[in-house]
């Protein structure tokens, strides 16, 4: 598994408010400066919020290079078009961008995530009732955070493909072009989510570039928008993903029963959330769609804007919900004729290293991490570099530390020492005569 | 952290649990031995209780004799050892009236559940 934080280790003063704010308690500090457990890592961006320093960044492709070598073929993220200081038309930006050697795929963003919509209320209208809730695959985020803490909810993660890859190869099946395709990503997890492709082979996008780094040139550039014509076709439901609930809201235009569903944003709501599904709450519940940012992706770490005011602009354009006949047949053939929609293969649970390989020693080595837990202070403070003392004994037995990494235990270790020291020094030798103070 | 599938530690949990709540409500106390192999978690639960005089009907879904107080505090829906029997690759019983009861449960850390 990789992820796409970059570390500027010139930056970083070695502080510790990363590693708290981790959810998966992936990074630790080590010799002054920081380190991602790749395995662990869930790119949620949670520690880039944390860095006061900005020692933490994105990881992903150079904007210049792809902007200046000619034809930007791109796939904008729905959060795209609220970044600038007014909601973009979708098929406005597309023409105002056209000058700028920019080609935003928009027919086949709507296209892709019609068609996700459609084929996520086929599916949930056709399973049976122990099957549902089914959970959203948009949030790669989310995706990852299941395969690691909740497994058992591995089985729930709806087969629909992440509408933005959708969206890439139906371009590609309809151009027949092999020129890169570029994706505008507002999260370190959409990132991965094309450098890393869980349960599929690579991904049919082969550049990703944070959409800070476009809207500032873009913004530089001066680049003027026309507002709303009504003449305009209003094909936008795609970039009401960008908000939270516009996932479910978009699936449930397209089932013939009414759906219940729910939306959460924001970390901790997720994970409450899949704990919760994990005890087998949410019964008679249909759908859940869960980002780990707030307020949905207008609050991943990559856009530019701040979240309320997209959120705003977004909530307060109107698109077209009402679907025509015509419109329906049509994705209906999509989803029969191509399986474009369909996740490739299941996907797989990514459980923690084991502490052995071997059941009995691994049982001695929890034993014993137990043992050195329950003689720390307990107060997760931080000092060693690890999030909590849980954390640090676990290094501890798979002899990634040392106990006196702890300041409590080598204060401990000083005074029982200089208490040796101490009794030595008033042990006297025979030959001399008691001193009498 | 032992390397174990969650669906393995969910079943000994499940297993354990229920053997526990047969154990304060009609066995009058008792054991959980667990011992734990290579391969395979084998679950003991021991008691010197009343014994259960019909197993084939004590192994039904929904049939119980707990007592009303127990059934008041939500327990005793007879679905004990069913559930036992339903998570366990392995299910024994051994039971004498009057003498005690003791149930055997095998999970095996391969199997296909």
């Amino acid at each position: 598994m990789a992820h796409s934080i970059k570390i500027s280790y010139s930056a970083c003063h070695g502080c510790v408010n990363c590693i708290k704010s981790c959810p998966t308690e992936a990074i630790r500090v080590i010799n002054g400066s920081i380190t991602i457990i790749k395995d662990l890592c869930i790119d949620c961006g949670e520690c880039l919020r944390a860095c006061a320093r900005k020692a933490l960044g994105l990881d992903d492709d150079d904007w210049e290079l792809i902007y200046t070598h000619g034809l930007v073929e791109a796939i904008p993220d729905p959060t795209f078009f609220a970044q600038f200081g007014s909601f973009w038309y979708p098929d406005a930006a597309r023409t105002a961008l056209s000058d700028r050697g920019i080609d935003l795929l928009v027919d086949e963003s709507e296209d892709a995530f019609d068609l996700a919509a459609y084929a996520s209320a086929r599916i949930i209208e056709e399973s049976s009732s122990d099957h549902l809730p089914l959970i959203s695959t948009y949030c790669p985020s989310v995706i990852r955070l299941i395969q690691l803490q909740f497994p058992e909810l591995l089985s729930r993660i709806i087969p629909v493909e992440n509408p933005l890859e959708i969206a890439a190869e139906l371009w590609r099946s309809r151009t027949k072009s092999y020129a890169p395709l570029t994706l505008f990503a507002p999260c370190p997890a959409k990132i991965t989510l094309i450098r890393d492709p869980i349960g599929r082979e690579p991904s049919p996008i082969q550049h990703i570039v944070a959409i800070r780094k476009v809207v500032h040139t873009l913004m530089a550039s001066g680049v003027k928008v026309s507002q709303f014509d009504k003449s305009l076709p209003s094909n936008w439901r795609f970039a009401t993903w960008a908000i939270r609930g516009g996932e479910t809201k978009h699936i449930s235009k397209f089932a013939s029963r009414e759906l219940t569903v729910l939306a959460v944003s924001g970390l901790r709501n997720t994970i409450d959330l899949l704990q919760q599904l994990e005890l087998g709450r949410f019964r008679g519940v249909d759908f859940v769609e869960c980002r780990t940012c707030d307020l949905g992706c207008f609050g991943g770490v990559a856009a530019p804007e701040s979240r309320f005011l997209s959120h705003l602009r977004n909530r307060h354009v109107e698109t077209e919900w009402s679907l025509t006949p015509e419109r329906t047949d049509e994705l209906a053939s999509m989803y029969d004729r191509t399986k474009l929609w369909k996740t490739r293969e299941p996907i797989p649970s990514k459980q923690r290293l084991p502490l052995s390989s071997d059941l009995t020693e691994a049982m001695s080595r929890m034993k014993q991490m137990k043992a050195i837990f329950a003689e720390m202070p307990h107060i997760d403070c931080g000092a060693c570099g690890r999030p909590s003392c849980k954390a640090m004994a676990e290094d501890i037995v798979r002899e990634q530390g040392e106990i006196t990494d702890c300041v409590f235990k080598l204060r401990e270790g000083i005074s029982s020492l200089a208490n040796q020291i101490l009794s030595l020094a008033n042990a006297q030798p025979h030959t001399l005569k008691k001193s009498r103070i | 952290m032992l390397g174990l599938s969650s669906s393995v530690c969910r079943r000994a949990a499940i297993i354990t649990y229920e053997a526990e709540m047969n154990l304060v409500i009609h066995g009058g106390g008792g054991k959980i031995i667990a011992n734990i192999d290579q391969d395979s978690v084998e679950i003991m639960t021991v008691d010197q209780g009343p014994g259960i005089p019909d197993v084939g009907l004590a192994i039904k879904e929904g049939y119980t004799t707990a007592s009303d107080h127990a059934r008041e505090m939500g327990f005793g829906a007879g679905m004990g050892l069913p559930n036992i029997k339903r998570n366990a690759d392995v299910f024994e019983i051994d039971t004498e009236v009057g003498v005690g009861t003791t149930v055997r449960t095998v999970i095996y850390f391969q199997s296909g559940q």
